[in-house]
């Protein structure tokens, strides 16, 4: 049978300063003292394959002793001396700059070989240089520290390891796991949100917004909770201290012509006509902030590159300044249109896209996310409690009515969360005595089909207008028009006045012992002075 | 392979170091493999500690052993022995480690091989918790000749704790098989001697340790001695008593530790050798230790020695996994033989 070993395959290698002073000794007193650099090397339980010993060229005698010495406790040990010469060991550029060329420089090996950094030797600066190294991976391992035996049993003193991955530490990483569910929970606005692609989505959000400064790119129609989000991810960052200044918030389908220039970037007195005084524009007020341009696919081109050069480069130039102006700031983009479509179309800048779709999100549409309805539905009423100081709540089965055609493919839910808050305002407004009742939701129910169904055949009221005169339509109170709206659709998708009858009264029906629904429907259009040859007749053109 | 592999708890009766070593140790001179667990499972750090490890590496070297778990901190290792391999060996053991530990797990093997060896050995040649040299050489080396082999030890260099940096080199001229012996009587004394060895210390440690000697001992002025050691890398500080008697030598050794009075450690020696001449049993507390391999190896003849400490009793459990002939302890008054059948 041939020799073969079959563990202790991977290396332990200590990267350490030689310490002038600590690790300094002479004669057989030194056997007396404790060195750090000596002592990583004596201890029973701890097994240093290499060490890679750093000192200075005025130091070579002292390195000598001690590599002699390692030698004697430890002849598994291969010692590695390598000059290094500080001009001042406490200037912190100097120290950083040389540690990070050496740690650069160096033939890392991680498949084969553990690392660790002994920061007991050197000046404080220098330990300083040896966390930040390490904290930025630039050094691939952790830390060790030595220290001096607390009593004389304790032979080679003390020896600890310290990982920089707190996440390692069970104590400090449920207290991360509680700052991170925090972070979470903020993010979702306190909303136990269930969807499970819209939660990993906001675990994503979490992670990056705590780590990044580039550009954040939210994607998502209209209503999706755009701006809500990108106000969270600031106050997220705020409340970690990564981020000093305040957020500027701007929707860009606002800013039109030389207008739009001057808000974003600001201008000088006499820049053009009504340029009465300077302005230092939006950009420079989230200086050391967070800029959120919402609808950023509606900016000029011209806008966009001067955006383009703000992000880059931090320096715009204001409207009639001769002067740059800069301005330090992460910038947040919302949109709801396809901006690579804009790209195609020459309607948005390739370079400016390129440049913000680093970090992209898609918000889902609210109908992708049937289980989340229900918790924002309380959401909403919360917000509506706090608002009006007055609580309003669901009778079961209206409750119960509400959230099935809420979750139904019936829901379209076009304006997502704009639309679902618009309609829990409006049931909390009708509710009697601050229960929402069932006949409440059974209209809201109506009203929300028909605003639907209009949106997604253009404008509002298209319908009425096409039927009543414009004097007669004034005189129809808002709240009225969706029910007109739905009953001459129906109407107009019925063969007679009975099947639209049927169609509208369809639950009540069974419950009456006389249904003349038809005779219902045409005195409810007669209120309006429409009838049912009038409106079938328009319709046929 | 693994059928007759031998399972042992490390953890069992003093649950230390000498459980492994032991271990080893038949483990080489019988072929027998072996799997350990909870190694050191007693200690406060358990586990193999680098001594062990090389220990681990030294039996390797010289057995071809295929070997899993072999690393500083592992509480398991399984070990599987190919063939003897004597010759030539060299081992360095770090933390200034024990040099006598790691002879003591390899000669065993060594002193029944078919050629002989010659092992040089880095680190502690005088350390607290094992063997020192002065004592392998005049009190279990000479009874291990009189089984048969050669064995010698020449001390080299020093070597104490922190330090390290000693050097002993062991010959071994083996035999086939080891001659039986029989140890019940201590015979008149012949001689008895002190020697204060002090390296890069001040010689009055050694003065004061000599003068506690001569005061509780009352020895003659002859018999005491004072060594000054030059070549050592650190300190040390050594006291080794030698009571020669017609069929044994026992020698009890005082090591000077920092911090302690040189007169505390010799008082604490002298009352070792007072308990040995107060008795009769001709064979000590860690000479029995040390001897019952080789009788367990011959396969017979006895020896006599006081009442067994934990870890003699853990050694002899530890030997009766590997041996079919067993160590019988045998009760008297205030004694006890161990007879090996």
């Amino acid at each position: 049978m041939a020799h073969e070993s079959e563990s202790r395959d991977r290396r332990m290698v200590v990267l350490g300063l030689l310490g002038t002073s600590l690790d300094m000794g002479k004669g057989h007193k030194r056997w007396e003292r404790w060195r750090p650099t000596v002592s990583l090397c004596q201890h029973e339980d701890f097994l240093v394959d290499r060490l890679d010993l750093l000192c200075g060229k005025r130091w070579s005698k002292l390195a000598d002793v001690v590599t002699e010495d390692i030698k004697s406790v430890s002849p598994e040990t291969e010692v590695i001396l390598h000059q290094v010469d500080f001009r001042d060991p406490w200037d912190f550029q100097e120290v950083y700059a040389t540690l990070h060329d050496f740690v650069a420089a160096y033939p890392f090996d991680t498949d084969n070989e553990d690392y660790l950094l002994h920061i007991t030797t050197g000046t404080h600066v220098a330990q300083i240089c040896e966390f930040l190294l390490a904290e930025a991976r630039y050094f691939p391992g952790k830390l060790i520290q030595t220290g001096p035996p607390r009593a004389k049993a304790d032979g080679a003193g003390v020896l600890q390891v310290i990982d920089l991955d707190l996440s390692k530490y069970d104590r400090l990483a449920s207290r991360f796991e509680r700052e991170h569910e925090d972070a979470i929970a903020s993010l979702k606005d306190g909303i136990e949100t269930r969807n499970k692609a819209f939660n990993r989505l906001i675990e994503e959000i979490e992670h990056v917004a705590a780590r990044t400064t580039d550009p954040i790119l939210v994607t998502g129609p209209t209503g999706a909770g755009k701006s809500r989000l990108a106000r969270r991810i600031f106050e997220l960052r705020k409340h970690r201290r990564l981020v000093e200044g305040e957020l500027v918030e701007v929707n860009c389908a606002t800013l039109r012509g030389d207008g739009a220039m001057s808000t974003l970037f600001g201008h000088k007195k006499g820049a053009f006509t009504g340029a009465t005084s300077d302005r230092q524009g939006l950009l420079r007020s989230a200086n050391q902030g967070m800029l959120f341009l919402d609808e950023i696919g509606e900016l000029g081109l011209d806008e966009q590159a001067m955006l383009l050069r703000a992000v880059e480069e931090k320096r715009f130039l204001p409207l009639g300044s001769d002067k740059e102006s800069s301005s330090e700031f992460q910038l947040l983009a919302g949109t709801n249109r396809d901006l690579l479509t804009q790209v195609e179309k020459g309607e948005f800048r390739e370079d400016l896209l390129a440049r913000i779709n680093l970090w992209t999100f898609q918000l889902p549409s609210l109908r992708d996310r049937p289980e989340d309805i229900e918790p924002n539905i309380d959401y909403e009423l919360d917000a509506h409690a706090k608002q009006r100081g007055q609580l309003v709540r669901f009778s079961r089965e209206a409750r119960s009515r509400y959230v099935t055609f809420a979750t139904s493919s019936d829901a379209y839910w076009s304006g997502n969360f704009r639309d679902l808050s618009a309609s829990i305002t409006r049931m909390a407004t009708l509710a009697p005595g601050g229960r929402i009742n069932d006949d409440v939701v059974k209209l809201e129910i109506d009203r929300l089909g028909v605003a639907w169904r209009t949106r997604a055949q253009g404008s509002h009221f298209s319908l009425l207008e096409e039927v009543l005169s414009p004097e007669k339509l004034e005189t129809i109170d808002l709240f009225d028009r969706p029910q007109l709206e739905l009953v001459i659709t129906v109407c107009r998708e019925s063969r007679s006045l009975s099947e639209a009858g049927r169609k509208l009264f369809a639950a009540s029906r069974m419950r009456r012992k006389s249904t003349n629904d038809s005779d219902r429907v045409r005195k409810y259009l007669a209120r309006f002075g429409l009838d049912w040859d009038a409106l079938c007749r328009m319709d046929g053109g | 392979m693994s059928s007759d592999l031998i399972h042992i708890d490390g953890s069992f009766g003093e649950g230390g170091g000498q459980i492994l070593r032991t271990s080893l140790a038949l483990s080489v001179a019988t072929g027998r493999p072996f799997r350990i667990e909870n190694i050191r499972a007693n200690r406060s750090k358990p586990g193999l500690l680098r001594q062990h490890l090389t220990a681990v590496q030294a039996a390797t070297a010289i057995s071809g052993a295929r070997v899993v778990g072999d690393a500083v901190n592992s509480t398991c290792i399984e070990f599987h022995p190919d063939e003897l391999r004597c010759g030539d060996y060299h081992f360095s053991i770090g933390t200034a480690g024990s040099t006598t530990l790691v002879l003591q797990t390899i000669l065993p093997a060594l002193m029944l091989g078919e050629a002989p060896s010659t092992i040089s050995l880095e680190g502690g040649t005088h350390n607290a918790y094992a063997p020192s040299v002065h004592f392998l050489t005049r009190a279990f080396l000479p009874l291990v000749e009189r089984m048969g082999p050669r064995v010698s030890i020449e001390l080299e260099r020093h070597g104490f704790y922190p330090a390290g940096g000693g050097r002993i080199c062991a010959r071994i001229e083996p035999v086939k098989k080891l001659t039986p012996l029989t140890l019940l009587e201590r015979g008149d004394e012949v001689r008895r001697s002190a020697t204060a060895t002090v390296a890069n210390l001040s010689g009055d440690i050694a003065k004061r340790e000599l003068a506690i000697i001569q005061q509780k001992l009352s020895f003659p002025d002859e018999a005491l001695k004072i060594e000054q050691i030059k070549d050592a890398i650190g300190p040390g500080n050594i006291l080794s008593i030698e009571i020669e008697s017609e069929h044994v030598t026992e020698v009890f050794t005082g090591f000077g530790e920092r911090g302690v009075a040189a007169e505390r450690i010799a008082a604490e020696t002298a009352k070792d050798v007072r308990r040995y001449l107060g008795s009769t049993a001709p064979v000590g507390r860690h000479l029995a230790d040390q001897l019952m391999i080789p009788f367990a190896l011959a396969g017979d003849g006895e020896f006599r020695t006081g009442r067994l400490s934990g870890h003699s009793e853990t050694n002899l459990e530890t030997i009766g996994w590997f041996l079919p002939s067993r160590l019988e302890v045998v009760n008297r008054d205030d004694s006890v033989d161990i007879q090996a059948q």
